[in-house]
């Protein structure tokens, strides 16, 4: 054990801090030039476009501490907007599941960022208890297409995605984990129809997707007919993992120092407001540890092994302490965090508090549910049965 | 002891109570959020003509002479209803400040017409600097031969743009977090040099930036206040964190009975939510957590009732347990929902927001648990 970087490891550092500052956005330039651009700097690195790819489809195989460094670096810095649905949750699969050809038709566009993928999972029906979903595929007649029909629910970003990964049934007659089937569908057609969801920060970034008679010829379909649980399931581990969002915590933390010390109090800041004080260091505390649990977590991945139920611990923790970050943001605000609309009033940072808490009511709830993840813990790790 | 609501309490819950259930649907609520004003003027009227405005106005000036215990009976069954018009401001705050501060005449010329729902006042108390303290005043009140230039800015100031008028605490005298030289003046929302920079709160309701450039009011604009401005300023907030409370208790009530029959309804894993252990237990929890609110809401105002500004300290208590148990139920309501939760289609999302108001208004839960603490 050594909790020191190594030499190689503090080269590494100072190689990407000099590529985030060397190709940081400057203001008032083509943001979409910038960012479009930045991802081919990032691949001439050797793959740092797709850090988590493995080395076989062009990612950079990074050692665990690497991947560490580089999420902390890159939460620090200004980087382009990324979506994680193609990238970190539909490649996965095609490169675990996926045909060859599946590979090369799908896997370019998506490291490109030329394709927008959502995840159509949730249904009004199958929330926490996934399995239970009933979005029906008939396989035609003729073998060649998939007729599908159903509701999709939660879908982020649904109303500018080029394309849809679905779970769907195509057998309901044995258990409910049996006869699911991974389909992947062209979302600008006849059939498929996408209503807002609007939540409760006042944002338009979830749909319901209605589907109905959408044909899908079968070369979309990922592995067997049938089998999609047993992929579905590692994908969700694969998720929750990117959900804990430590390093954006850490980030967000000093953020949320930076805004306490410009309220003043008497003669100086909410930093001295000795309630304040004890939350923002209960906080960190929290932060320090579940850094290390993620830590500990890689360093197994490092070994081989998949996500498992530490992934779970990570989701928890992560997505509390996510909270927890917003709620003291509002807090700091006082009364102007109630303040709504266009206008900043009082603290600058209180504008956006309270809609960036209400949305952040939404953590522990998406991706598996913290009670559900608790049951994974509960089952999994201590064995205990219901 | 007696904790039963007087036969006339009963009366008056169940017709705000009546009120709420056909007048208050979600949706129609939802469309006057959207209005200009922000409130219905029908309502309004109505809530004048069923004498509420004036529940707590002395009768002399027509109203019906009632104390903080039958506004607490109004205020829980407004609550349940997530009422939007300007009650508290002006029937609860500015009816306080000049029962308190106002002088024979002021309470003449006021009271009445905040009863009849003819004139509609709020309380202007608030400053970026104070955060929560009543006594930390910048806002300077200065006197001259024909009366008082006011100069400063008040924040958060309920329904100002609807108001007629406001009531303004400024410092005439002394250094800015002292509590003497505080004194509260009457000023018109038309006056000359006075800036409404209005918007919307997050729970649906107004509140106003408002700036005082020399605003000229006359010497009979200042409340008397014999025992001193910032004593009355600090009745008033008791008074406000009492209404306040009450609403709170009547939300708390809505969000955690709704979260149980939403969870009979909803099936995963073959069985209603309701039947998993650990979701009743949260359930349970949250309607512990009313139910102590619900208890520490009696005792502060049966104790303000009684005893007066003694029970402060009861007060701060309640403030507290208010705003972190509004926040445990709220938060928790929204969880047991799931991704609905997070929709504004359901009410519970609407009132999870009052909570986070409510909490933020005259002090949140850490600010009171330190004056607790003392």
């Amino acid at each position: 054990m050594d909790i020191d970087l190594s030499s190689d490891d503090q080269l590494f550092q100072s190689e990407v801090r000099q590529f985030l500052a060397d190709n940081a956005y400057v203001a008032g330039s083509d943001y979409n030039e910038w960012r479009m651009n930045w991802f081919r700097l990032a691949r001439e690195q050797g793959g740092w476009d797709v850090p988590k790819w493995p080395e076989k489809f062009g990612g950079p195989g990074w050692t665990p501490t690497q991947h560490y460094i580089w999420e902390q670096e890159t939460a620090q810095a200004q980087t382009p907007w990324d979506l994680p649905f193609g990238l970190s949750m539909l490649a996965p699969v095609l490169m675990n599941y996926g045909s060859e050809e599946q590979q090369q038709r799908f896997l370019p566009d998506i490291r490109d960022r030329k394709v927008n993928w959502c995840q159509g999972y949730s249904e009004p029906n199958a929330g926490s208890d996934l399995a239970n979903l009933k979005t029906t595929a008939e396989l035609s007649t003729d073998g060649s297409h998939y007729v599908v029909n159903g509701t999709k629910i939660w879908t982020t970003l649904a109303h500018i995605a080029d394309w849809i990964f679905c779970l769907t049934r195509t057998d309901d007659s044995g258990k409910k984990q049996e006869g699911v089937t991974f389909l992947l569908i062209p979302m600008k057609q006849e059939g498929i129809e996408v209503k807002p969801i609007i939540t409760l920060g006042g944002a338009h970034s979830v749909n319901m997707v209605h589907l109905t008679d959408v044909k899908v010829p079968v070369e979309n379909r990922v592995g067997e007919e049938g089998k999609a649980w047993t992929y579905a399931k590692g994908l969700l581990a694969h998720e929750r993992t990117g959900l804990a969002g430590i390093s954006r915590s850490l980030v967000a933390l000093e953020k949320l120092k930076r805004q306490a010390s410009s309220v003043n109090r008497g003669n100086g800041s909410l930093l001295d407001d000795p309630s304040y004080r004890m939350k923002l260091a209960q906080l960190e505390v929290d932060l320090m540890a579940t850094e290390f649990t993620e830590l500990r977590s890689l360093a197994s991945a490092a070994a081989g092994a998949e996500p498992g139920p530490e992934s779970s611990i990570l989701k928890l923790k992560g997505t509390e302490i996510q909270q927890r970050v917003q709620k003291l943001t509002v807090e700091a605000g006082g009364i102007y965090s109630a303040a709504w609309g266009a206008m900043p009033v009082g603290h600058k940072f209180a504008h956006g508090g309270m809609s960036g808490y209400l949305a952040s009511r939404a953590y522990t709830i998406y991706g598996g549910a913290s009670e559900v993840q608790r049951d994974v813990i509960a089952k999994n790790v201590l064995g205990l049965k219901k | 002891m007696n904790f039963d609501l007087s036969e006339e309490q009963q009366l008056l819950s169940d017709s705000v109570a009546r009120f709420v259930s056909d007048q208050y649907p979600l949706d129609q609520r939802q469309l006057t959020v959207l209005s200009e004003q922000g409130f219905s003027s029908e309502h309004w009227q109505t809530m004048a003509e069923l004498g509420w405005l004036g529940a707590s106005i002395p009768e002399q000036y027509q109203g019906f002479g009632g104390n903080q215990a039958d506004t607490m009976v109004l205020m829980e069954q407004l609550g349940k209803g997530l009422v939007l018009e300007p009650f508290f401001a002006s029937a609860v705050l500015a009816a306080s400040a000049l029962k308190y501060g106002g002088s024979d005449t002021q309470q003449n010329e006021w009271l009445p017409q905040i009863a009849d729902g003819s004139k509609q006042l709020t309380l202007a108390y608030a400053e970026e600097q104070a955060r929560f303290d009543l006594h930390d005043v910048i806002t300077r009140a200065e006197q001259n031969p024909d009366g008082f230039t006011l100069n400063g800015h008040k924040s958060m100031v309920l329904h100002a743009a609807s108001a007629d008028a406001m009531i303004v605490s400024a410092r005439v005298t002394g250094a800015q977090t002292e509590k003497s030289g505080i004194e509260l003046f009457l000023v018109d929302t038309n006056a000359d040099g006075l800036t409404i920079n209005a918007f919307p709160t997050v729970d649906g309701l107004r509140a106003a930036e408002v700036k005082l450039n020399d605003v000229s009011i006359p010497a009979a604009a200042k409340l008397a206040c014999s025992e001193g401005g910032f004593n009355v300023l600090n009745r008033v907030a008791i008074d406000g964190i009492l209404a306040l409370a009450a609403e709170a208790v009547g939300a708390m009530e809505v969000l955690y009975k709704d979260t149980v029959a939403y969870t009979q309804e909803r099936e995963q894993f073959n069985h209603p939510l309701s039947n998993f252990q650990v979701l009743q237990h949260r359930m349970v929890d949250m309607f512990m957590e009313y139910e102590q609110c619900k208890s520490l809401l009696y005792r502060a105002t049966l104790e303000v009732v009684q005893r007066g500004d003694e029970a402060q300290r009861t007060v701060h208590a309640l403030k507290y347990l208010i705003g972190k148990n509004g926040i445990f139920i709220g938060e928790n309501a929204v969880q047991l929902h799931g991704g609905m939760g997070m929709t504004e289609e359901l009410r519970i999302a609407h009132y999870f927001k009052r909570l986070l108001v409510i909490d933020a208004q005259f002090g949140n839960h850490d600010y009171h648990l330190a004056q607790f603490a003392g």
